[in-house]
Formats: structure tokens, sequence, C-alpha cells
């Protein structure tokens, strides 16, 4: 080791600094990009973020795409893909720094805090001119319906439903629930499926995220209680504390949930049951067809919520969105894509590969949805699904996030009661209903 | 060591010695200056305009200026507070842990042995990955149910139960400071490896001689030696890990129950969930603060950068 | 190299011999571990990653989480490599350079403000990244530089050249300064007595500065996912979170990812490594 090779290694780098400046300063190095729409000439651009990539959608999204654009000349749709956990960063820093793409994909509780933002573009006059207004369930409208204005475009429906193993329900010689089932039923069903020292457990209970808090709601509104009664705030009524304390009992007292249940997202939810660590949870269908991957099609079956005490169920409806900006910059060519997003042949394409609900009623009764078991418990929990309450208001969404969620991940852990977990977040619903 | 004082005869030029030290010197930094302007210094003033108003994105019909007030609400805050605690856990748990195990690592490292390139790339591995990827890993690791470290403890008969060690409000912090660790060992590694290097060998072949021991000749060479090193790599490293929001955001989202919210993740919450962008202004100025403060102090009592 | 004298002191002895051993080993397994595991998990296919209980060795090994990988046309890591590469490429020499000058700066002259301005890069850590997101989103926007390189490189800017600046003022602070004194009364200018007397004493610090710098950036992901939009101009660490699905992370893919990605600046850091050698200033110092 010599100075001198120090030396002109020294100066070897002060070079590659002088080209390395004025290279970056100059572009252009690579010419097409190696994947991404082909350019029709004199096409309008049409910005497209889609917030949940992973091959089997990105490789599903870019063929829509790539049939759109050539199905017609005057648009070309550029499709952005964020990784969910920056997506919605990403489009609050774009819409608050004036640039938000022209459509995006995004669930219905996101859309309220965009409108509340005055960045959504209404669509009820295009809405209800499509010809295929009337074929959209009307539930599904309500998802995207703010104070009688269509705000976007619901791409596919889902409502919360129970999964649970076959396989383990013949192994253990157990009775087949039916889809009227009871709380009790629920219970021993999980109690029967749970083996500690297998490492197997009833009910995969979801500690984190938002929906966190909405399965104890729907099992509250299952024993007759509300989120909101007559324009006030009714989650913590006697009803609701009875349900939310027998729902938390699940963990604390007959322990039917693994030991990870209180920071369990739905990410954990998922795979520990396609692992087979847990043998039933609550989710929407949008893991069915993840779960027909993990655990496989014929092992698993789903079913609607369980009726509760007060002989009353609900399923909050859910929505998967395409929805406008104000700010797009290409707006007829953001709806032409929107609509043929719902055309029969990319509807019937998108849903049933990722195992989705479609928003269209005539799509629905189409035999890949109707006839699948794994789907079953979902369409058949179409009569008591209704819009999440928790959409009322622009500022729920967020604080169900950042205040609701710890509350009843210490009602889970034990650290508080059902009672005052609910009072402090009835406390804080209050507080943002301006 | 004798100094020769320069006491060369000048003619009197232009522009005096004193000043064009000083041109000389300023003009080195503008490149820096330049940089830091551009990225980062407007963007902060853009912020503490953004603390001093009103401003909840979904309610744009509110928003006015409100001088105060959601500082005031910071101070408040049972939150916050609890935050600033976790922070403070987080921050020196860590860092005491990477200094101590990478000044361990250093002095490994600088020893002659067969295969120590490799050993030296091994040991930089885990600060390549990028935060949010550490993050999923050792989440996974972690995974009571079929993660590697219960599954090993529990075959090597150490554990008996499985222990959900980032759903347990005991177990939560801890797990996420190791990872911290693990994450962080390389940077003091490397930094105070190229430090030790600067070290002269006649030093210590003097002290030998004269009969020092080797603890001896570690605390009254090497560290003195050190000490520029030692307090940048440590203050940089405390404020970093005061504001990242990575890993913990990754692996327990702050929780459970707020019992790894730290006022990076917590800012975080209010700006992307809450979208209340002028609260998250006001925490992060008081972020700032907190940690200039801290910083003053420190350099202060180790004394800072002056030379050896 | 100078060696130090054989000696009798038995703390040395034992310091040299089984201690370093066993503390070589302990740290190689520790910083190593999880990634022995990602390197078996990105080997095994789907069904051997879900098996219960938990698969250590692939019964069959697979290389096509690799393949995948690689060729995806919808998730291109040979593209994310190579954006990656020359961002942090760039972003390391440029920083370096910055750094060097303002380090030495700082560290020799005194000069008023000398103290608040070290503070001040300082500061510019202790702000959320997240925060400046918005912000610099609508500057590069107006400048045009959305799904450029050039706004990642600046923006990588922004957290590189504060922490490398104070890295070099701590190198440059714990050279003695006669050198530089006694270069200068022979005749040097402060610019030849810096590339010729300090540069290459401080050439360790340097390289350990280069280093992070292109470590830093390489690991760098929110400014990256914000400022592009183009699939094809993401980087690799935005790429791996493509592996992030909405119900399940693909652990094949996604740790066959992390695998590629460490890979090049694992040879970079062999080269550079060289660099952290001793004795540069053996002998330098007289008396």
């Amino acid at each position: 080791m010599d100075e001198r090779r120090s030396i002109s290694r020294r100066k070897l780098l002060h070079t590659l600094a002088g080209t390395g400046v004025i290279a970056a300063a100059d572009l252009a190095w690579w010419d097409a990009p190696y994947i991404g729409p082909r350019k029709a000439w004199g096409a309008e651009p049409v910005r497209f973020q889609w917030s949940v990539p992973e091959p089997t959608r990105i490789a599903l999204i870019n063929s829509l795409v790539e049939r759109f654009n050539q199905s017609q000349k005057d648009f070309a749709v550029q499709v952005e893909y964020v990784p969910q956990a920056q997506a919605r960063q990403k489009l609050i820093s774009s819409i608050a720094g004036g640039n938000p793409p022209d459509l995006c994909q995004v669930w219905d509780n996101w859309v309220g805090q965009f409108n509340g933002m005055g960045a959504v573009e209404d669509i009820t006059a295009r809405a209800k001119s499509w010809k295929h207004f009337a074929d959209v369930a009307p539930t599904a409208w309500q998802t995207v319906t703010i104070s009688d204005k269509i705000i976007s475009l619901p791409l596919s429906v889902t409502l919360d439903g129970i999964y649970y193993r076959t396989d383990r329900l013949k192994e253990l010689g157990l009775k087949e629930p039916t889809p009227d089932w009871t709380w009790d039923e629920f219970l021993s069903l999980a109690k029967a499926f749970t083996k500690a020292d297998k490492n197997q457990y009833g009910y995969g209970m979801r500690g984190s995220g938002t929906w966190a808090l909405l399965y104890p709601s729907e099992f509250a509104y299952a024993n007759g209680a509300e989120v909101l009664k007559d324009g006030k705030v009714t989650i913590n009524s006697k009803e609701a504390i009875d349900a939310v304390a027998w729902y938390v009992d699940l963990a604390l007292k007959h322990k039917v949930t693994p030991p990870s249940a209180a920071t369990d997202g739905f990410v954990e939810i998922v795979e520990t049951f396609g692992r087979g660590v847990t043998s039933m949870y609550q989710h929407n269908s949008g893991s069915a067809g993840q779960q027909k991957k993990n655990v496989g099609a014929g092992n698993f079956a789903t079913l609607p919520l369980p009726i509760g005490p007060a002989n009353k169920r609900a399923s909050f409806w859910f929505s998967e969105t395409l929805t406008m900006f104000k700010g797009a910059r290409n707006k007829e060519g953001a709806w032409q894509f929107m609509s043929f997003m719902l055309e029969e042949e990319p509807s019937l394409k998108y849903c049933a590969t990722l195992g989705l609900l479609p928003a269209r009623k005539s799509i629905l009764e189409k035999p890949e949805f109707a006839k699948d078991p794994a789907q079953a418990g979902f369409v058949n929990s179409f009569p008591i699904g209704i819009v999440s309450p928790y959409l009322a208001y622009p500022g729920w969404g967020g604080k169900i996030d950042s205040d609701g969620v710890p509350l009843i991940q210490q009602a889970i852990l034990g650290k508080i009661s059902a009672k005052e977990c609910l009072d402090r977040f009835a406390d804080i619903l209050k507080k943002e209903m301006s | 060591m004798t100094t020769l004082s320069v006491a060369k005869s000048r003619t009197r030029p232009l522009i005096s010695w004193r000043v064009r030290k000083l041109l000389i010197g300023y003009s080195y930094l503008v490149p820096a200056a330049l940089c830091l302007l551009a990225t980062v210094v407007v963007p902060i003033i853009l912020a503490i305009k953004m603390s001093l108003y009103a401003d909840v994105l979904y309610k744009p019909q509110d928003y006015r200026f409100i001088g105060l007030g959601n500082y005031v609400r910071l101070v408040q805050d049972p939150v916050f507070w609890l935050t600033l605690w976790n922070s403070v856990v987080w921050v020196f748990g860590s860092v005491i842990l990477q200094f101590v195990f990478g000044f361990a690592a250093a002095l490994l490292l600088q020893q002659a042995f067969r295969g120590r390139a490799l050993v030296r790339t091994l040991t930089l591995l885990p600060w390549i990955i990028p935060g949010v990827v550490v993050g999923l890993i050792w989440q996974w690791l972690y995974q009571p149910n079929y993660g590697v470290i219960n599954d090993l403890l529990i075959r090597a008969g150490w554990m008996q139960e499985r222990i959900a060690w980032l759903s347990s409000p005991d177990f939560a912090m801890g797990a996420v400071v190791f990872t911290n660790v693990w994450r962080g060992i390389p940077f003091f590694a490397i930094m105070l490896l190229a430090g030790l290097q600067a070290v002269p060998d006649e030093l210590y072949e003097a002290a030998h001689v004269d009969g020092a021991g080797v603890l001896a000749r570690f605390w009254h060479i090497t560290l003195p030696l050190l000490r520029p090193i030692i307090v940048v790599a440590t203050a940089t490293r405390i404020i970093w890990t005061f504001n990242y929001a990575d890993l913990i955001f990754v692996m327990t989202g702050g929780g459970p129950a707020n019992a790894t919210q730290i006022t990076s993740t917590y800012t975080l919450l209010q700006a992307y969930s809450s979208l209340d962008f002028g609260y998250a202004g006001a925490l992060s100025v008081v972020l700032l603060l907190v940690m200039l403060a801290f910083t003053t102090v420190y350099l202060r009592v180790t004394k800072g950068v002056e030379e050896t | 190299m100078t060696r130090r004298h054989a000696s009798s002191d038995l703390a040395e002895r034992l310091l040299r011999g089984p201690v370093v051993r066993i503390g070589l080993i302990l740290l190689t397994a520790f910083a190593l571990g999880p990634f022995i595991w990602m390197l078996l998990t990105s080997l095994k296919d789907r069904q051997e990653l879900y098996a219960t209980p938990l698969q250590y060795l692939p019964v069959r090994p697979t290389l096509e989480n690799y393949i995948d990988a690689w060729t995806s046309p919808v998730t291109p890591f040979s593209r994310f490599f190579l954006n990656s590469l020359w961002v942090c490429s760039v972003t390391m020499v440029a920083t370096t350079a910055v750094s060097v000058l303002a380090g030495y700066a700082i560290a020799r002259f005194r000069f008023a403000g000398r103290d608040a301005l070290l503070l001040i890069f300082l500061a510019t850590q202790m702000f959320p990244s997240v925060l400046l997101i918005a912000p610099l989103l609508t500057q590069w926007r107006a400048l045009g530089l959305i799904d450029t390189y050039q706004a990642l490189i600046y923006s990588n800017f922004s957290f590189t050249v504060p922490f490398t600046v104070w890295m070099m003022v701590g190198y440059f602070s714990s050279i003695p300064r006669d050198l530089e004194e006694s270069a200068m009364i022979d005749g040097c200018g402060h610019f030849g007595a810096l590339c010729r007397i300090v540069l290459p004493l401080a050439a360790p610090g340097i390289a350990a500065t280069a280093i992070f710098a292109f470590v830093v950036s390489w690991s760098e992901l929110l400014f990256a996912i914000s400022f592009t939009t183009e699939t094809n101009m993401r980087t690799l660490s935005a790429g791996l979170l493509y592996m992030v699905g909405q119900y399940e992370v693909q652990w094949g893919p996604l740790s066959a990812g992390v695998i590629l990605s460490t890979v090049p600046v694992a040879v970079l850091f062999s080269f550079l490594q060289r660099h952290l050698i001793h004795g540069l200033t053996a002998g330098a110092v007289k008396g």
C-alpha cells in the first residue's frame, strides 16, 4: 500500500465525480421502457395510480390496460404502481402538491377523506347516464355516495364473513355449521378447533389496522347495537359493551385466539389461517383466492357472520373503487377507462382472478361467483350487508387508525375493560362529528 | 514535539491572509450548503409555517392561523409524553448497545487474520437492506407461531411456551430494540474501524515499552484519539434513531396499545392517517427543538470535534 | 505494517488468541443469521415455504425465485438494479467530494459561526423525512424532475451530505495539523497540502464515508417511491416492496430480491475496505 497508488485512486475518484455530475444532468439513457403501454400517436395520456401492486395484480392490470389502449385511439392509460404502504402517503402528497393522478384505485374509506379535502371529482351526472347504472347494486352505490353525490365507481364489492377449515372439521368429527349459526355455535366450534399444544387456534382475531375495530363492531350489531342512532353516537350502548366484552373474552377467557392477536393485521390473519395455525378467521372475500393457494380449494369454506343474542346480524359493505380527481387533466379519458373496467369481460376477469365480487349484479350471478363455496358465505351475506357506519364522517377514518385501534388492542390484552374502550372511542367519534 | 512558528516575512498581499483564509474556508463549504438549502432547509421552514395553522386536510374550510394552538394541544396530549419517553428508551437503548458491540466488532476486525476481508464484508450486511424490509424480515422471525426465533428456542428447550414478542407490551420494545441493534452495529464497526487506523503504532509501542498493559493502552491512547469520531458517530446515530420510524412502523405499527409508539411514528400517524398536518408540523418542530437542545449539550460535554 | 513485539502480558495473549476467535465467530453468526435464513428461503418453492412444522433446509432447492425476480416483466429486477446502481454511485461520488471539501474547511479553519454551522448540518437530520415529501414533490414537479435520476440523486443529498460532512470533520480532526503545516512551510498551498498530505492520511475515513453514502442511498426507499411513477424508474428498494402483496408477503421472491440487492454493495465494500488498514501515519510524526 503505497502513497502513489492511493493518490491515483484519488484522481480517479475526482474524475468520476466530474463525469458523474455531468452525466446526471443529461438523462435519456435507456430509450424505451421495458414495460409500459405503447403510446399511440396523438393519444392523450391518462395517469392511473394502482395501490396494491404485486405480481398477479400487476400482470392483470397491465393486460387490462393494454386491451383498453388497443381498443381505442383517443386515450392511453399509464399505470403507476405504488407499494401499498406508501400509496396513501403518495396520494396525499400529490393532492397537497396540486398534482394528483387522473384516477386511482382506492378503498371506499379513503375516498371520504379525499372528498373532504375537496380533491374528488363529482361523477353523479356521468354515472347516472351510464348504461350500467341500474345494474350495480344499490348498496354498492351507497358506499361511494356522500351527500347524494356519487364520487367513485365501485370496481368490486365485498363484505365480511367467516372462513373455516372443512378438512379440520371432518378430522375432528365436528358438525358442519349452517349459515344461520349462532354465537354459541361459533364459540363451541372455536373451542373445539383450539389445540394450543399443537399450535392450533380456533379464531384468528385481528388486532391491528382499521378493521380490528370494525369486526367487533359487526358483532355489536348482532347484539342489537348501532354505531349511530338518530344522529347520535351509540357505540357505547349497553348492547355494544356486552357484545365487545364477549368478543374480547374470546382472547382473554376462552383463549381461542393465537398469542399474536393484538398486533395481527390482515396479512397476518390470512397467513396464520393459510399455515393452519388458525382454523377460522373473519375477513372479506378478498383473501379467498389467496387461501385457495395456501390451504387448497377444497379444504375451506365460508359462512356469514353468526347470529347474535338479539337475533340479528350485520356485515359491513366494503368496496374497491376507481376514483377520479378534481385536479385530473384528462377527465374524459379517465371516465372511459373507468367504464371499461366495469364492462362484462374486464370485470369478470378482474374479479374472478382475484376472488373478489363484481359490483354489477348481472356479472355476480355468473357461476364463477354464485357456485363457488369459497364465495358462498359472502353471497349469502348480501341480505345482511349494510354500508359501514364509520363512513359517515370523513374525520372518523383517521381517528379509528390513530386512536381507536390502540384502544381495542388494550381491550384484547385485557388492560382496559370493554366499557372503558367503547366509552373512550365514543368520545373520539363525537369530537370528529363536525 | 516542537512546532515551527510560521514567521516568514511577506509582502503585504491585497487581501489580508486572514480574510483569504476565511474566504477559502467558506468557498469549500458552498457546495454542501447549496445541497442542503434546496433539499432540507426550505421544507423545514415550510413545516414550521404549517405548524402555526389549523391544517386538517379534509377540513379545508377550517384552515386558519392559530399561532401556538397546536403546541398547546401537544403539551396537553398524554400520548405525546408517552411517545417522548418511548423515544428515549428506543434511542438510548439502541445506540448504547450498538456502540458497545460495534466498538468490540471494530477492535476484532482490526486484527490480522485470514479471511479478514470476507468477515468485514459480512459484518456490513445488516446495514444494506432498506429499513422497511428489515422490519418485514424480523417481523417474520419474531412471529410466535411460525417464526424462526420461537421455533429454535423451543427446539433448544430454552422456552416452553411461545412468546408473542411483538404483541406483548412487555417484550415489544425490547424486540424492536434488538432488531435495531442488529441493524446498527455495522455502522459503528466500520466508522470506528476507520478511526482506529489513524492511531499511530508508535504511540502503542511507546506505551508498551513504558509498561502499560492492554487496558491501559486502550483507555489512555485509543479512546482519547478516537474521541472526535466517537462523538460524531454517536451524535448522528442518536439523531437518526430518534427520527427513524420505519422499523417500528412496519413491525408493530406503534403498538400494542402505543407500547412502541415513538414521537416520529406518532407524527407519521397524525400526518397520513388523521391528515392533521398542522399538528404533525408542531410535533416535528418540537422534536427538532428537543434534539437540538440535546445535541448542543452533548457536544459541549464531550467537547465535540475539537482536535485532540 | 509494524507488528507489536510478542509480549508476556497475560491479558494480551488471551485477547489475541481465543477471545478474538470467539468474538469473530459470534459477530459473524449474529450479523449473518437472518441472511442465512433469507438464503434458505429464497431457494424454497411455495409448498416448502408454507410447510408446518417449520422446514429449514430446502428438500428441493430451486432457483425459480431468482429467475422470476430477474426476468419478470412486471417486476424487472434487472432494471431496478441498474437504476439503483447508477443513482447510488453518483450520490456516493458527489457526496464524498462535497463532504471532503466541507469537512476539511470546518476541521481546519477557525471562522465565525463554525460551531453553529456544524449544528445546522446536524439539525437538518433532525427532521422526519416523511414531512419533507410534500414540499420536495412540489419542487421537483415544478422543475420537471419527476421520473428522473436527478430528483433521486439530489434528494439523497439531503441525508448523505450532513452526516458525511460530520464524519469527515471527525476524521480530519484526528489527523495532527503538524503535517500540513510542515508541508506548507515547504511551499505547498492549502489545496496542495490537502491533496498531497491530508487526503492519503484520511483515506480510511474517506473510504468509510464513501461506503456509507453508497449504502445509505442504496437502502433509501421513501424518496424513490415518491419521486418516480414509472415502474422502470424504480430502484431496487422500491422493487422489493412489490413483493409485499395485499394479503401475503411473497417470501420466496422477496428473499431472492434481498440477496440480489446485497451483492453489489458487498462487492463494492470488499474493494473499498482495503483502505481500512493501519499504518498510514506510521513514521509520519517525528519525535
